[in-house]
């Protein structure tokens, strides 16, 4: 195969703009929001302007997010339903993590991992937008709603955040060449063929 | 360990005539605005509490079971608490300091706005100012009681209703002014200060003290079950979680490595 053959397109340009967004969006609301999440991590505060400017702009990067969570999920919910394939996957899935393949269900673009990191990022963001709000305004709710507002905002950030540590790891140190497909856009066809087989045999053809 | 002692405000509400003194005082002391007083047909001044209205007489008119009117008065403000919600709920450290005499002191220049300390508050106190948003309350004048001089609200009073001292003296007032007034045939005449919130360093004598919500005072407060899961459990649960996803993976790369080709099947 010539080297431009090798070549396979993995995500578009829109697809990488939105991705790197809700990553950059990510990474200042969880950053902000753990410097208020405990007084040890306060020094983060002054790494993004003081405590008052972390608290006047922490909504707004969630917001921005959430806002390029819910683009994203326009696009890629269709390619994200969970199949039987897919759920056999998920219960062999301590063997895909210690690099045993031997009878795991083939991959498509979207291997059963990914897909449950868009389900809990879906999930996860809707509620924190939900409990953000209220937390913006504590004024105008009543104490029942911010109560409620204290416990599930931190916790879907917990959930939340755990997720995207396990999905930096595997989409930099863990995975290689993975990577480039989200900065680049492309991937070689045995990356391809190693990582999505089925998605790969799909494009191959066309 | 402290050798200051706690100070404390007892208010008797039986001797309040309900003058609003103590309310202008705090005004005055505080250089806040003159805010026009509210004409509810009662003789409550404001609706509520603001951030610039830290001190409101509460006014509540009862009809009694012998078709006379009751009228009760309740100087309500920060209770200053042993164990404050607003202390546990507030993210920013040095925002809400408890001082040496026991006083639940807000430091404007490290507050940031978020108004955790209301939803930690159970006694609904602390107000956001829209203009500096920032949170005000009552300081139960430290900036007098530092230099030995009692809190305005108390040197205003006429009745002597309103009384400064330590704590412990306070308390032991509070008791025997309760015992007098049984008595004296005020049967349900107690003591209001708190357990649930560790007890509170604004003590109360109310004359029917089985009812303190006819004075708008809870009956039982208490720090919300979420505020304490918030800051305790949930704080660890949540410390794990992340430092484990950090260690886990970096684990998980030193004991498989990358994935490689010949990894996948075939």
């Amino acid at each position: 195969m010539s080297e431009i053959e090798d070549k396979i397109d993995r995500f578009s340009f829109v697809e990488r703009v939105t991705h790197w967004l809700a990553a950059l969006s990510f990474l200042y609301a969880a950053l902000t929001g753990l410097s208020l999440w405990s007084h040890r991590l306060y020094w983060l505060a002054p790494v993004f302007g003081g405590g008052e400017t972390v608290q006047a702009w922490h909504p707004w990067g969630g917001l921005l997010f959430a806002l390029t969570l819910g683009y994203m999920f326009r696009n890629w919910a269709g390619q994200m339903r969970l199949d039987r394939e897919d759920r056999r996957w998920l219960r062999q899935a301590h063997r895909y993590a210690a690099h045993d393949d031997s009878g795991l269900p083939e991959a498509g673009r979207f291997n059963a991992g990914q897909k449950v990191l868009f389900w809990v990022q879906s999930v996860t963001t809707l509620l924190l937008l939900g409990s953000g709000v209220i937390l913006w305004w504590p004024h105008s709710m009543t104490q029942g709603l911010r109560l409620t507002a204290i416990l599930v905002h931190p916790v879907m950030a917990i959930v939340s955040i755990g997720a995207i540590i396990v999905h930096i790891y595997m989409g930099t140190a863990a995975i290689p060449e993975a990577f480039r497909g989200m900065t680049q856009g492309w991937v070689r066809s045995g990356w391809a063929a190693a990582h999505h087989p089925k998605w790969f045999r799909e494009i191959s053809k066309r | 360990m402290s050798r200051t002692p706690t100070v404390a405000k007892l208010i008797d509400t039986t001797t309040c005539i309900g003058c609003k003194a103590c309310e202008v005082a705090c005004q005055e002391w505080n250089d806040h605005e003159f805010t026009m007083s509210g004409l509810g047909g009662d003789y409550q001044t404001q609706p509520d509490l603001t951030d610039s209205f830290w001190n409101l007489i509460k006014f509540n008119e009862e009809s009694r079971d012998d078709g006379q009117l009751s009228w009760l008065m309740a100087k309500y403000q920060c209770m200053h608490c042993l164990d404050p919600g607003c202390v546990r709920a507030c993210p920013a450290p040095g925002a809400i300091v408890i001082l040496d005499n026991g006083i639940v002191d807000f430091n404007q220049d490290n507050c940031i706005g978020c108004g955790y300390c209301i939803t930690g508050c159970p006694f609904d106190v602390p107000r956001l100012s829209p203009q500096t948003n920032k949170v005000y309350k009552c300081t139960l004048c430290s900036d007098r009681t530092v230099v030995g001089l009692e809190p305005a609200c108390i040197k205003a009073c006429p009745t002597n209703c309103l009384t400064f001292g330590t704590r412990n003296d306070l308390l032991e007032q509070a008791e025997s002014r309760a015992q007098e007034l049984q008595a004296d045939g005020v049967t349900q005449a107690g003591v209001y200060n708190p357990s649930g919130v560790g007890g509170t360093n604004v003590i109360y004598v109310l004359a029917q003290a089985d009812r303190p919500e006819a004075y708008g005072l809870p009956r039982d407060p208490r720090i919300s079950w979420a505020v304490w899961f918030w800051k305790g459990p949930l704080k660890w649960l949540g410390n794990v979680v992340l430092l484990g996803g950090v260690l886990g993976t970096l684990l998980h790369y030193l004991r498989y490595g990358p994935r490689r080709y010949q990894d996948v099947r075939d």
